[in-house]
């Protein structure tokens, strides 16, 4: 039981109460096969919205309301497929893993798309490669045009390279520092000239642009194009090692286990960069269900938000409710601080982003108004302030339904069980106490609120 | 003397009337807990402010040449030196500038310069080379150093309720408040309370303790704030702004003794791409008027002397103005320093040089971080270097 909630929320972002009461009991091969069953089935494409044509943009361009207008616009259309993405994480229908492993490779190949078709293409490129090989996940990223506008490559040309997208390639996406010197990334910014995007959005290589020379790059010399520096790239075993260890981090425990770590990383080399593969044994192994592994995690602020909504069939009335929990708690989909990503962990925490975490099931179940200011966007010329209230609705049936017991402590126990992935700190009944309800549903109510409003259910 | 012994008696006897029930022994001497040292204020341009519309060239052709309808006539400048005035906007500082308590630097800024706002504002967080990623701020990494053993979570507070990168740390993390009865009202939930008091050896796991930790730490900080704030109320003269709270709000608990060394506060919306002047000079005004205020107010209490005020934005903006009467992203840009310490009052370096640009774009002449350096040694007792992983010079700023 706590092994298939572990794996839920690893692989996923927890169960509903009807999944647990379905699942709970089950071996745990037979959950990882469906979860893998599903996310094959869920691999298709996201429609894609078109760009404005390229002579609008000119025109807008040239007139700074129309361009303003437009940006806002296509800021709109990523909010939108953020929100839409969040659903899909909550949403019990859609594939668990498959989200989740492109919710992982979003932090890892970090990008802020300024258009939507940009984004909703990045995510698909994301989706596509998510369980697949590494290898082609690189190339397709290497082509995207979201991330080659982030990156400048679009300004990486014969006359004058750009380096920025050879150097996180190596630094941030496959090698790590210290894997490479000042030299390899010059030479590999001269294979990369000429891949860009035009103005629909959509990639393309431009001849002209690039720099079909003789390049040496890690002591091999050749007129090199991209695909060639990645295959040499992935040809070293620095770079599996370097994925395994962030996927490690992420899915396992911060904490790293050299021995796994190394024996995963050969596994993975060996396997031509299998992403599948690797993620099943993960979660096929004895030491992912180690007592240490477990509810050690502090969840990210999609996580929590995914996982919460999950958990009570939240749903926000206003999409804008959600924007304001991500950008409250500092984590904002398509909007990562930088091309690192979110550094995670207790990187997650501090005195207001806490606060609001605990307080935040309190504000939901009962529509409390609380005052919070948050810093607008740069453009803005006034921070979001004054009191709040989120409007939304919560469905409590399915888990009063899957909870046996009647009095407040049976209740909490049972609750406890389903909620938290740690034990609580102290025994169940300190938190029953001045509970003043009577009847069943008010209890459970009351208790989900206060159970979510400990430290632990910060933990996955 | 006086004033402490007023302040001493006032908060022993409001906190031993207020002291909530769960409060123990260590709570109620950190109620106790008065500042050593001086206190550094940053405030934040957030949006990227035209410099060379703040501080103007007045004298300068090329200055009018690039900006048509955009430039302010030499008419309306303050005039302060013989090259250089002030936006008319800025009138509430010429006073401040006369008396010696501001100096401003020109042309700040840092190598291959970024000219996105996120970017290039998480540089001046942080610090970091351009092409570098670090996920702490200097302001945090300075707690790392310097606060490693400090009871107290406040002993840097953002005047917000999200924290900026500036302030966390490594190990450390600044305070982010808003208001310190607002930030009362979220610890006043009742389960808090109960799980506030769970001893500390119950919890097993690092990150769960650590979650614990910043709980209790939070709650006896509102108590502590809430406190503090009511020590001292101004007697200045504020403007309205929500920006001019936040200052007067700084001020009170500087005055109160306030465990606490640097506050930060921001003012937002400086990105002016189109119709510049209407917008910049609303901000600038806000600003002018919250400053001339706070120095006012620390002046009247004496404290001027120990308290350093930083304002920067996270870059200029180009020379030449755009189509829409406004500017893009630029890059260098001016810096200003109030307080009773300054080296060199006035203009602490000569003005941005208009003809030799990069590509449109004015050339740092000064790295922040040398500002930060100085800030660093000689205001924050602090070691520079391991701070900004690297060593600069500093400057002869205070």
């Amino acid at each position: 039981m706590e092994k298939i909630k572990h794996l839920y929320w690893r692989a996923g972002f927890g169960l509903s109460p009807t999944e647990w009461q379905q699942k709970k009991d089950w071996p745990i091969s037979k959950a990882i096969d469906e979860l893998f069953a599903q996310a094959r089935q869920a691999q298709v494409s996201l429609p894609v919205a078109e760009m404005g044509l390229p002579e609008d943009m000119e025109k807008r361009r040239e007139n700074r309301e129309l361009f303003e207008q437009m940006l806002r616009e296509e800021k709109r259309r990523i909010f939108e497929y953020n929100v839409n993405w969040v659903n899909r994480m909550a949403n019990p229908k859609e594939s668990a893993l498959l989200e989740r492993m492109t919710f992982f490779w979003h932090g890892h190949f970090a990008c802020k798309p300024d258009f939507g078709k940009l984004g909703i293409q990045y995510l698909n490129t994301l989706r596509k490669h998510a369980l697949g090989n590494f290898r082609d996940m690189v190339l397709a990223i290497a082509q995207d045009p979201a991330m080659i506008r982030y990156l400048n490559n679009q300004q990486n040309r014969k006359e004058k390279p750009n380096e920025n997208f050879a150097r996180e390639l190596m630094e941030l996406f496959t090698l790590g520092r210290g894997n490479y010197t000042e030299k390899d990334i010059k030479e590999a910014a001269r294979a990369f000239t000429g891949w860009s995007s035009d103005l629909r959005g959509d990639y393309i290589f431009r001849p002209m642009w690039h720099d079909y020379g003789s390049k040496t790059f890690f002591g091999k010399t050749g007129t090199f194009d991209g695909k060639d520096i990645i295959n040499i790239i992935l040809e070293k075993p620095q770079t599996a090692q370097f994925i395994v260890r962030k996927i490690y981090k992420h899915f396992v425990n911060d904490q790293v286990d050299e021995t796994l770590v190394s024996a995963l990383s050969k596994q993975f080399f060996q396997s031509g960069y299998d992403i599948g593969k690797l993620m099943q044994s993960i979660f096929s192994s004895d030491w992912f269900y180690a007592a240490q592994n477990r509810g050690n995690r502090i969840k990210s602020p999609i996580e929590f938000t995914a996982g919460l909504m999950r958990s009570v069939e939240l749903k926000f009335e206003q999409p804008l409710g959600m924007l304001f929990i991500q950008r409250a708690l500092g984590q904002i989909l398509f909007n990562p601080p930088n091309v690192a990503g979110w550094p995670g962990g207790k990187t997650w925490i501090d005195n207001s982003t806490l606060m609001l975490r605990l307080n935040l099931p309190g504000y939901l179940f009962n529509s409390t108004e609380f005052s919070l200011r948050t810093k607008g966007e740069f453009e803005d010329e006034a921070r979001e302030k004054g009191n709040r209230r989120l409007s939304n609705t919560i469905n409590l049936q399915p888990l009063s339904a899957g909870i046996k017991g009647n009095s407040s402590n049976e209740i909490a126990t049972e609750l406890a069980k389903y909620l938290l992935l740690t034990p609580t700190a102290l025994p169940i009944e300190t938190y029953t106490k001045e509970l003043p309800a009577t009847d069943r549903e008010t209890i459970i109510r009351q208790m989900t609120t206060r159970l979510m409003t400990l430290p632990e259910y910060q933990m996955c | 003397m006086k004033r402490r012994n007023f302040l001493k008696q006032s908060a022993l006897a409001s906190t031993a009337m207020m002291i909530p029930a769960f409060l123990n022994d260590i709570s109620f001497g950190q109620l106790m807990a008065r500042r050593a040292g001086k206190v550094l204020v940053v405030v934040q341009f957030s949006g990227g402010n035209d410099g060379l519309n703040t501080i103007v060239p007045y004298q300068n052709d090329l200055y009018y040449q690039n900006r048509p309808n955009l430039a302010i006539p030499k008419t309306e400048v303050l005039k302060v030196s013989d090259e250089l005035g002030f936006n008319p906007a800025l009138q509430a500082l010429q006073g401040l500038y006369d008396e010696g308590v501001m100096s401003i630097v020109n042309s700040v800024g840092y190598p291959n310069p970024d000219r996105s706002h996120f970017r290039s504002m998480d540089i001046w967080h942080t610090a970091s080379e351009s092409t570098e990623y670090l996920n702490s701020g200097w302001l945090g990494r300075y707690l790392d150093s310097n606060c490693a053993g400090c009871a107290s979570p406040y002993q840097a507070i953002e005047l917000d309720d999200t924290l900026s990168l500036a302030l966390k740390g490594e190990k450390r993390r600044g305070f982010a408040m808003s208001d310190p009865a607002q930030l009362k009202r979220t610890t006043d939930n009742k389960i808090l309370q109960a799980v506030g008091k769970t001893p500390s050896t119950a919890h097993h796991e690092e990150n769960v303790a650590y979650l614990y930790k910043t709980l209790v730490d939070t709650q006896s900080s509102a108590d502590y704030l809430f406190e503090k704030s009511k020590v001292y109320r101004s007697t200045v003269a504020y403007p309205q702004s929500e920006f001019a709270k936040d200052l007067k709000m700084i001020s009170q608990l500087i005055t109160a003794d306030t465990d606490t060394r640097i506050y930060y506060a921001s003012l937002t919306g400086f990105d002016t791409h189109a119709n510049q002047r209407n917008r910049q000079e609303r901000l600038l005004q806000q600003y002018a008027e919250a400053m001339k205020a706070f120095v006012q107010d620390l002046k009247q209490n004496n404290l001027l002397n120990d308290v350093l005020i930083m304002t920067f934005s996270e870059f200029g903006r180009r020379v030449k103005q755009n189509a829409s009467a406004g500017t893009d992203h630029g890059t260098a840009n001016n810096l200003f320093l109030m307080g009773g310490n300054l080296k060199k009052a006035g203009f602490f370096n000569g003005p941005a040089d208009l003809k030799n640009l990069d590509d449109g774009d004015l050339k740092y002449q000064v790295d922040f971080r040398d500002i930060y350096t100085t800030v660093l040694n000689r205001w924050l007792d602090a070691p520079a270097p391991q701070i900004l992983g690297q060593s600069f010079k500093g400057l002869e700023l205070v």
